[in-house]
């Protein structure tokens, strides 16, 4: 009787789920409540498994987002407090002002990892918010693009006009403009959801708020007051950091193995 | 408000209950019907417990563990325990507010 039942199911779920179905079934004995409910389980998974070969889970494909946002916003904060830093000439004996193709290095890795780590940790939090993660990773997403595309001018071509008479140079900065602009907005969207760390989120939203105020006044005026730099840095590199951690950390599984 | 995990279907509020489950420790599946059926007072047919289970395994929220015999434990993961306190916590608040037109004393 119990193998008939469990032959209702398709093969691939068979494949996978079989062995410890059966080991339920033989649990208990079968009434007439258990067989209705297995003939009506075996009708849904024929269903919902319809011309699949096999069993794939997309939680894996979301524990693989979640991972891969995790490290690289975790990168992106690090490595965007350290240019920032040095942008405010306090590392000089690190970056020389005069060596901008180490310069140019230091901003395409940090700008491409902030690209990886929005792309990963929107694709996870927008399981609950399509809408609402999407449209915030929409500008960070095109300014980080621009920006690079800019660095790669600056580096190649110098100040000489890039796209349609406009220098690489203004091409980055419009570029980071948009990235740190949108990473607010990301910070506020995420903060919405609350799948990853609020403090984080928060912390994000400050940083990208006093971001654009302290590069202006770097490029104007020289040195920043070293006030708008610590919060830049605390803000924008840590809240990168902490919302990486607590990607990271919901990775790893809510409870430690303890088979009943 | 029917307890339940969203885009689950008919299988929402099964899925919820064994998210309850799991969430003092990994379990396998006969473990989890009887954990249920004592929580609710209501029985889990397997037919329903495997389609809940393999709904949320391909969601993210739980996985499994390396079978013991031929009985296979899962366990929550970090994701599935941020959606069932964002869940719980929703009922809580819709408890509350049940409780508060009704004028009953809230906990």
């Amino acid at each position: 009787m119990r193998r008939h039942l469990i032959r209702l199911y398709p093969a691939v779920w068979r494949e996978r789920y079989g062995d410890e179905f059966e080991a339920v079934l033989d649990e208990r004995p079968i009434g007439p409540f258990d067989v209705a409910d297995i003939v009506l389980g075996a009708i849904d998974a024929r269903l919902r498994l319809r011309g699949r070969r096999a069993i794939t889970t997309t939680g894996r494909g979301t524990s693989m987002s979640l991972r891969i946002g995790g490290i690289a916003a975790i990168a992106a904060g690090a490595v965007w407090g350290f240019a920032l830093v040095a942008s405010a000439g306090l590392l000089p004996w690190v970056v020389a002002e005069d060596d901008q193709r180490v310069q140019f290095a230091i901003l395409a890795v940090g700008t491409l990892a902030l690209l990886v780590a929005l792309t990963g940790l929107s694709a996870f939090q927008s399981r609950e918010h399509p809408r609402l993660i999407w449209a915030a990773f929409a500008l960070p997403a095109v300014g980080t693009v621009v920006s690079l595309v800019g660095l790669i001018g600056m580096a190649l071509l110098n100040d000489a006009p890039l796209v349609a008479g406009v220098s690489s140079w203004y091409l980055f900065s419009f570029g980071l403009m948009a990235a740190v602009v949108g990473s607010g907005l990301f910070a506020i969207a995420s903060y919405r959801t609350g799948a990853l760390s609020r403090r984080g989120s928060t912390l994000l939203a400050v940083g990208s708020l006093f971001f654009l105020p302290t590069f202006i006044t770097s490029e104007n005026q020289g040195a920043p007051s070293s006030i708008m730099v610590v919060i830049t840095v605390v803000g924008f590199s840590l809240g990168w950091i902490v919302l990486g951690a607590s990607a990271l950390r919901d990775v790893q599984p809510a409870t430690a193995p303890r088979p009943a | 408000m029917t307890p339940k995990v969203p885009g689950f279907g008919r299988y929402a509020e099964p899925s919820l209950l064994i998210l309850v489950s799991l969430a003092d420790g990994p379990k396998h599946g006969y473990a989890i019907m009887t954990d249920v059926e004592a929580e609710t007072g209501r029985p889990m047919g397997a037919g329903t417990l495997y389609a809940a289970l393999s709904r949320l395994e391909e969601s993210g929220l739980i996985e499994p563990l390396a079978p013991v015999d031929r009985r296979r434990p899962y366990r929550l993961t970090g994701v599935g325990a941020a959606m069932l306190a964002e869940q719980l916590r929703g009922l809580s608040a819709f408890a509350q507010q049940g409780l508060r037109q009704l004028g009953e004393p809230q906990p």
